[in-house]
């Protein structure tokens, strides 16, 4: 940690707010022992449960994981060729301990007038570098940088391995800013509230980095949500309070439904702060209930997506500058469920002029373990 | 009220909310049953997931004289169970993945538990069904 962050951590160390955040860790972090028992207690019983429900022999390995792939962008005609890696490591300590980190390295290389083949630089970006702590079965404590959970396209889909159309939303810099991500600690966890509704919250505090790859507002805020998983639906808003500059405020909310009987996913999401205000709305269906070729239509996801962005009372480089709307229509291929074709047609109309951009691509998503090859 | 007292009643209240839900301050069930009581409510969303916090009881008796006697059939029941909550949680956001090696799925599923924010009962019986 750099010594700007810490000095800044340790001024606000005292204020009221911090306290109140303090006070609020350590409710959460006794919770299962406020029930009357002794923790030594309530360890034997997690523990007796523990066995009954995950093999004790199973200790988890580090591992691996990365999200690759290679999109040809055609915007207004040109090809832009956009390759991408995202190394992930994980690394499990112990039963409650987990370190995660997840870097991008991609590159937009374009043709340049007059001269042979592509040119482009190598953006490097540190995604994500936490220390998870499961301290009891309703939180988990994490500390360092983190996805800023705000909406759930920042944090649940926007590997490019996981998102059905290649684009972001046109609202996705709204709170998470360009980097995405926080600096700081959060507190999240899911839990059932009653038979078939199940909570799920993140709380979280940034400071401000201005660290070159690695930076960070200072902000506060969270997002819950509640998930049925009887009709597989799930509805839930963010919140977050800007804590430097005009200290704004920016909320949304989000929808996602998976109806049982259909293998149709429904999501959308709505933002807004003063930099502006908008929505997407995406559905993906997959073809695995044709009538007809099922075994080949049944790979085949077929992705709509409509949005509308209008513009704020400050301007914010990341989002459009003027009110846009946009749709987008995608086909993706799935070899198998971590490999796949995707492409995309998409019309953006704006005041300045309308576009078009088609998308064409594979993605890749590689999973192994490091160090240990004994695997059982 | 300023926003920032805002958020952090916010906060308290959802903590609040957070520990009435988890059981609260009293001990009901009198100390040593209470954990697996609770969790065992958490977990009554079906017929086999009664099935599967009575084995986590039974099994827990090896160690405690609490619960009763274990049946083998509530292994078959908790692997259901387990392959239920698989397909309500891990098609959510991508693909529901393949299997992995044990050791790698443990990790695999604490990395979601964490990220996913999936309760603690959904992680276990999911991390049962897919290492098996
Ligand atoms: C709320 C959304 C969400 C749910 C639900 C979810 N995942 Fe994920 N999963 C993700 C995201 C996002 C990533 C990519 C992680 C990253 O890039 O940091 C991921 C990555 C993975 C990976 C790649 C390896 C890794 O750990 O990064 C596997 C395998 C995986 N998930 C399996 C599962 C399983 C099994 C479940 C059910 C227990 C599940 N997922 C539920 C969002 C989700």
């Amino acid at each position: 940690m750099s010594n700007e962050i810490w000095q800044t951590w340790h001024s606000k160390a005292t204020s009221p707010r911090v306290a109140g955040a303090l006070a609020l860790l350590l409710m959460l972090l006794i919770a299962p022992t406020l029930r009357g028992q002794s923790p030594a207690q309530a360890d034997a019983q997690s523990n007796a449960q523990t066995d009954a429900i995950e093999p004790e022999s199973i200790s988890p390995v580090p591992v691996f994981t990365m999200g690759t792939g290679f999109i040809t962008q055609f915007e207004g005609g040109t090809p832009n060729l956009d390759p991408l890696i995202s190394p992930i490591f994980l690394i499990p300590l112990g039963q409650n301990w987990l370190i995660e980190s997840r870097d991008t390295f991609e590159s937009d290389l374009a043709p340049v007038p007059g001269e042979p083949g592509y040119k482009g630089v190598l953006d490097k970006e540190v995604d994500y570098l936490q220390v998870d702590y499961i301290a009891n079965p309703y939180l988990t404590v994490t500390v360092g940088r983190y996805l800023t959970p705000f909406g759930i396209f920042n944090e649940r889909l926007y590997p490019i391995w996981i998102r059905d159309l290649q684009s972001d939303p046109l609202i996705l810099p709204i709170a998470t800013g360009p980097s995405g991500a926080g600096t700081g600690a959060m507190l999240r966890g899911g839990f059932d509230a009653a038979p078939g509704i199940e909570i799920n919250y993140a709380t979280y505090f940034s400071t401000l980095s201005t660290i070159n790859r690695i930076d960070s507002d200072r902000a506060a805020g969270m997002r819950a949500g509640i998930y049925l998983p009887g009709p597989r639906l799930e509805v839930g808003g963010s919140f977050q309070h800007l804590l430097q500059d005009d200290r704004s405020n920016a909320f949304g909310f989000h929808f996602a439904w998976q109806p049982t009987p259909l293998p149709l996913d429904i999501r959308a999401e709505y933002a807004r702060s003063h930099n502006g205000s908008g929505y997407w709305i995406e559905t993906a269906y997959r073809l695995s209930q044709a009538p007809v070729w099922t075994s080949a239509l049944r790979h085949v996801q077929v992705v709509g997506r409509m949005q509308q962005f209008y513009t704020g009372t400050v301007v914010d480089p990341d989002l459009p500058t003027v009110n846009t709307n946009m749709f987008e229509f995608g086909l993706n291929y799935y070899f198998r469920d971590d490999f796949r074709f995707v492409s995309s047609y998409g019309r953006q109309f704006a005041f300045q002029g309308n576009q078009n951009v088609w998308t064409l691509g594979l993605t890749y998503r590689l999973a192994m373990p490091l160090g240990d090859g004994d695997m059982q | 009220m300023t926003l920032r007292g805002g958020l952090l009643a916010g906060i308290l209240i959802a903590a609040t909310a957070l520990l009435a839900i988890s059981g609260g301050v009293t001990a009901q069930d009198g100390g040593s049953a209470a954990h697996s009581v609770n969790v065992a409510n958490a977990a009554l969303t079906a017929p086999a997931a009664k099935a599967a916090s009575a084995a986590a009881n039974s099994n827990a008796a090896v160690k405690s004289p609490v619960a009763a006697a274990a049946k083998p059939q509530d292994d078959e029941s908790l692997t259901i169970e387990g392959e239920k909550r698989f397909h309500a949680n891990c098609g959510r956001c991508h693909q529901a993945p393949q299997k992995f090696p044990p050791r790698m799925m443990a990790t695999i599923v604490r990395h979601m538990r964490v990220r996913a924010t999936i309760t603690d009962d959904d992680m276990r019986l999911i991390l049962r069904y897919m290492t098996q």
